[in-house]
């Protein structure tokens, strides 16, 4: 449990509250108006200056002695921001965290509110030129991008059942993609994504520049040393190279310190040699999300 | 210029692809697919440096300038020879 488990999980993790998908609190926090602002500019996120400054060659700006420091800070603040007038053309008050399938399948098949869509993953199409429809959307969000057609297959209705969308769920996970669940803005919650490194913003944003746009989940994976065949199977399926053969020992090791637990490596696994383990219970990754 | 970071110069000459040029950067997507860091983004251009959007228009922008480890991959696949970096 992090912070915002504390904030905003009444006693739980912040994505199991029921409260934090309902629409009494997006009315509350006029969501319908911030997703249409934030979505309609969605693609501009990184090109448009925010105080005279852009995410343009963010790497080099945030290295700069000082600058470097007061940017980084400000944008913290900005990712987390719970202010009352958060500007949503710079996405203040969006960010997420890493779950596994098991909990992704519980959130779409209980908590999340109706209508359920599925539309074209943005950032693959910024960063690839690619339309993946694969961004599991719900609640007000779904009634703001439906309006979209940029984001909506063509000649095709982007809802989906629960049932539906946690079979998607599902195959996104089977096929390598990391489910991710996502407050915008905190603590409204309304999208599940199942996202690649680094072809994600919010996985390139804390991968490759240290900034929160999304936490480690509350697990991380431990190899079964006696069910371990090292086939090797599962480090293919890593987005982080968390997890690597180790031939002179005849099987895969797992860097807690790198392993987000997105738990994608078990399905390449058919010798039940990795679980996960809550992150609390493995002092390297403890308290490090 | 001591205690300066390394700067990785990417240009996108936007005559030969984008609002001006005879490419529409989405029917492309060369540079975005052999860039192993993917460091350049597609987006809508701003007409008039930031509002309104012109959603008419996409170009390339490099934005991860950091992480390009400069294979060239994107310069020598550009069909238009749009892509500089240095
Ligand atoms: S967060 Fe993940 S799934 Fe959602 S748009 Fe970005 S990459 Fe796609
Ligand atoms: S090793 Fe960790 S980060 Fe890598 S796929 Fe497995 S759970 Fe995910
Ligand atoms: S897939 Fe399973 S059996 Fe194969 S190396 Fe990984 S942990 Fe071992
Ligand atoms: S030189 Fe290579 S790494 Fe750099 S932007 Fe081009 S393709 Fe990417
Ligand atoms: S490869 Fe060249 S023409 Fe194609 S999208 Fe990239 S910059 Fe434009």
């Amino acid at each position: 449990m992090c912070d915002w488990c504390t904030k905003h999980g009444a006693g739980k993790r912040w994505y199991m509250n029921a409260r934090n998908y309902s629409n009494e609190l997006a009315d509350e926090l006029r969501a319908k108006e911030y997703l249409s602002e934030q979505w309609t500019n969605f693609e501009q996120v990184y090109i448009r200056k925010i105080m005279g400054i852009s995410s343009v060659d963010l790497g080099y700006k945030l290295k700069l002695p000082i600058i470097g420091r007061v940017l980084r800070w400000q944008a913290e603040r900005m990712i987390h921001s719970e202010s009352k007038n958060r500007n949503p053309r710079r996405a203040d008050g969006h960010f997420g965290q890493v779950i596994p399938l098991e909990e992704a399948k519980i959130i779409l098949g209980n908590l999340a509110a109706e209508p359920i869509i599925e539309n074209y993953c943005m950032c693959r199409w910024m960063q690839r030129g690619i339309k993946e429809r694969c961004c599991i959307n719900f609640g007000v969000l779904s009634t703001v991008i439906e309006k979209l057609p940029r984001f909506i297959p063509e000649n095709n209705t982007a809802r989906i059942s629960r049932e539906e969308a946690m079979e998607r769920i599902e195959e996104h996970n089977r096929r390598g993609y990391v489910a991710s669940v996502w407050f915008q803005p905190v603590p409204y919650i309304n999208a599940i994504c199942s996202c690649e490194n680094p072809e994600c913003g919010g996985l390139r944003l804390r991968q490759d520049f240290g900034l929160h746009t999304v936490y480690k989940s509350e697990y991380v994976v431990r190899v079964d040393a006696d069910n371990c065949q090292a086939c090797g199977m599962c480090v293919h399926k890593c987005q982080f190279g968390a997890i690597r053969l180790v031939p002179s020992l005849g099987r895969a090791v797992v860097d807690p310190r790198r392993c987000w637990g997105c738990g994608v490596c078990r399905h390449s696994c058919a010798h039940d040699a990795l679980n996960l383990v809550p992150r609390e219970e493995v002092p390297v990754a403890r308290g490090r999300f | 210029m001591l205690g300066l970071p390394e700067k990785i110069r990417i240009e996108v000459d936007y005559e030969k692809c984008g609002e001006r040029g005879k490419v529409d950067p989405r029917e492309c997507c060369r540079c975005l697919r052999v860039c192993d860091p993917a460091v350049l983004i597609m987006h809508e251009t701003l007409s008039v440096e930031q509002d309104p959007i012109d959603p008419q228009y996409w170009r390339i922008t490099p934005v991860w300038n950091s992480l390009c480890t400069k294979c060239m991959k994107c310069v020598e696949v550009c069909p238009e020879g749009a892509i500089r970096v240095f």
